[in-house]
């Protein structure tokens, strides 16, 4: 792990897996693949809404942002998902793990979306196209098949596609039976939009300078717009990037200021935004010195959660996860005692760093009495803006945390009385004046 | 798995009950099932609400009402077909 200065690089890799935290669920929920399933939405507890919905469902006509009411009004089969963000985040945090070996330059942006910069990387791996399989390599090789090949209730069609060879100035690749897409060109907007056009297990590669020739036939949709610019775009004609850089930039910037102007560039391909890493912290120490050297293993054991616990709270862990993690022990009379432990899944949570620490403690505890503790973080694991948020807001992650416990109560439950008893309430017209219209109860599935 | 219409049951669905009158047309016993009755201590607030006239017209006469033992609850007179029902109040 290496730390440098400035992690930016103007060539860039979109790697994205959309639908990301359904293909998680559907990974560890096999049995849910050839159902119509949506996910609920992770911040609408009080009005659960539809988040992330399965090709089948959307075939129904369930769409993200539906109440529950509505979604089940059109889909009565729909099985609907509580969801639990912890454990996606942890899934892509695997992925993301497993780019930073391709490029120190890792941005995530979402769950499911990830910017690696590749400047540099020719002389590893050639040209674009040889990154580019490194990077599919890398990512089915991170342990995450099931989630990269979760199919969604059904296999899309493109997947079954030969190989097409592209008509513009892009190339492209396939992995088969993966639902991992790659864009590749000179900054993000232009690496996103390349992976927006790729098929599934396909990488779309934008040559440099082919960007304007490549964007100029793309929808005005892969624009960051708000809906009223978006709109007013269309009335007027303006259906691609190629019409609207046809337009006098002036003309753009007096109907749509500042923001009109950085449009337009991205459209023509002029703005070239780098992916920026993040510089990786130096090891965080925490250490406890005990008043009298301490041999039981109860208090070692709350004195390592102590110390995990100061260490996560260093601000320079932020938006990272820990991944290797290593524990000294001064012991009376000179000795010490030390024990490392990898996270598999790189985490953030005391209990998962602490609990292979303490397995070691319990099978080769230290020889002596312990006088000194150390608990250092040696290497850590990108996270994502979901992670960021976790570190941050205490809300979330005890929110987090209750659902998690509220899960696992339900399925015990479901096991002892085999019929569900815990039910949502859901609104279904909160505005009716008749009051039995107002509210319903729907199975609280985990 | 159940299919939609039963996975939604909706709450506060109104319960039908036998109501005697007084002479002001005010519910004065409740009687929820034989040997379950109970008197109507006080009143609170009575509305009248029409809805829904353009398919199944809906027309509601609802009065507040506390019954011997302390329970409040929420009686209407469907005035469509005369019967009464009584619910939690929201």
């Amino acid at each position: 792990m290496t730390l440098t200065p400035h992690l930016a690089s103007d060539a860039a890799a979109c790697c994205w897996i959309p639908l990301f935290a359904l293909r998680s669920e559907l990974a560890r929920r096999p049995e849910l693949v050839s159902l119509p399933v949506a996910l609920l939405a992770p911040d609408t507890a009080h009005t659960p809404r539809v988040w992330q919905v399965a090709p089948l469902a959307r075939r129904a006509g369930v769409k993200p942002g539906m109440t529950v009411s509505q979604a089940i009004g059109l889909c009565p089969g729909l099985k609907l998902c509580e969801p639990d963000p912890v454990h996606y985040d942890e899934q892509f945090a695997r992925l993301v793990a497993a780019l930073v070996t391709v490029s120190p330059v890792v941005e995530p942006v979402e769950v499911g979306r990830v910017f690696v910069g590749t400047d540099g990387l020719e002389g590893l791996y050639g040209a674009p196209e040889g990154i580019v399989e490194a990077i599919q390599m890398r990512s089915a090789e991170c342990g995450m098949r099931n989630v990269l090949n979760a199919e969604c209730g059904m296999r899309n069609a493109e997947c079954k596609g030969k190989r097409r060879e592209a008509n513009d100035p892009s190339l492209k690749f396939r992995t088969p039976h993966s639902e991992f897409r790659i864009g590749w060109g000179r900054g993000k907007f232009v690496a996103w939009v390349a992976a927006t056009r790729a098929k599934p297990g396909e990488a779309v590669i934008v040559p440099v300078g082919g960007e304007a020739k490549f964007l100029a036939s793309q929808p005005l949709a892969v624009l960051p717009l708000d809906p009223d610019t978006h709109r007013r775009l269309l009335q007027l004609g303006v259906k691609t990037l190629g019409a609207l850089v046809a337009l006098p930039e002036e003309a753009v910037v007096s109907q749509y200021g500042h923001a009109g102007r950085r449009l337009w560039r991205l459209a023509a391909g002029l703005v070239s935004e780098p992916v920026v890493g993040r510089v990786v912290p130096e090891p965080i120490v925490a250490a406890l010195t005990f008043f009298s050297s301490v041999g039981e293993r109860d208090l070692l054991a709350h004195a390592l959660d102590k110390l995990v616990d100061r260490a996560l709270g260093d601000p320079r862990r932020s938006g990272w996860r820990v991944q290797v993690v290593r524990v000294h022990a001064e012991l009376e009379h000179g000795a010490s005692w030390l024990v490392e432990a990898t996270l598999k899944d790189p985490s953030a949570t005391r209990e998962r760093i602490a609990a292979p620490l303490k397995t070691q403690l319990e099978r080769s505890p230290p020889a002596g009495a312990v006088e000194r503790l150390v608990v250092e973080f040696t290497a850590f694991a990108p996270g994502t803006a979901e992670l960021q948020l976790f570190a941050r807001d205490a809300g979330a992650a005890a929110r987090a945390g209750r659902r998690r416990a509220l899960q696992s109560a339900v399925r015990e439950i479901a096991l002892r009385i085999r019929r569900p008893m815990l039910y949502h309430i859901i609104e279904v017209q909160p505005w009716s004046r008749l009051p039995e219209r107002r509210y319903a109860l729907i199975d609280f599935e985990t | 798995m159940r299919n939609g219409t039963d996975r939604l049951r909706a709450l506060n669905v109104p319960q039908r009950v036998q109501v005697e009158l007084d002479e002001q047309r005010r519910p004065r016993v409740v009687k929820r099932e034989a040997g379950n009755e109970k008197r109507v201590e006080s009143f609170g607030e009575n509305w009248r609400m029409d809805d829904e006239w353009w398919r199944q017209p809906i027309v509601r006469r609802y009065v507040e009402v506390v019954l011997e033992g302390g329970g409040r609850v929420v009686l209407f007179e469907d005035l469509i077909t005369g019967e009464w029902f009584v619910q939690m109040p929201t």
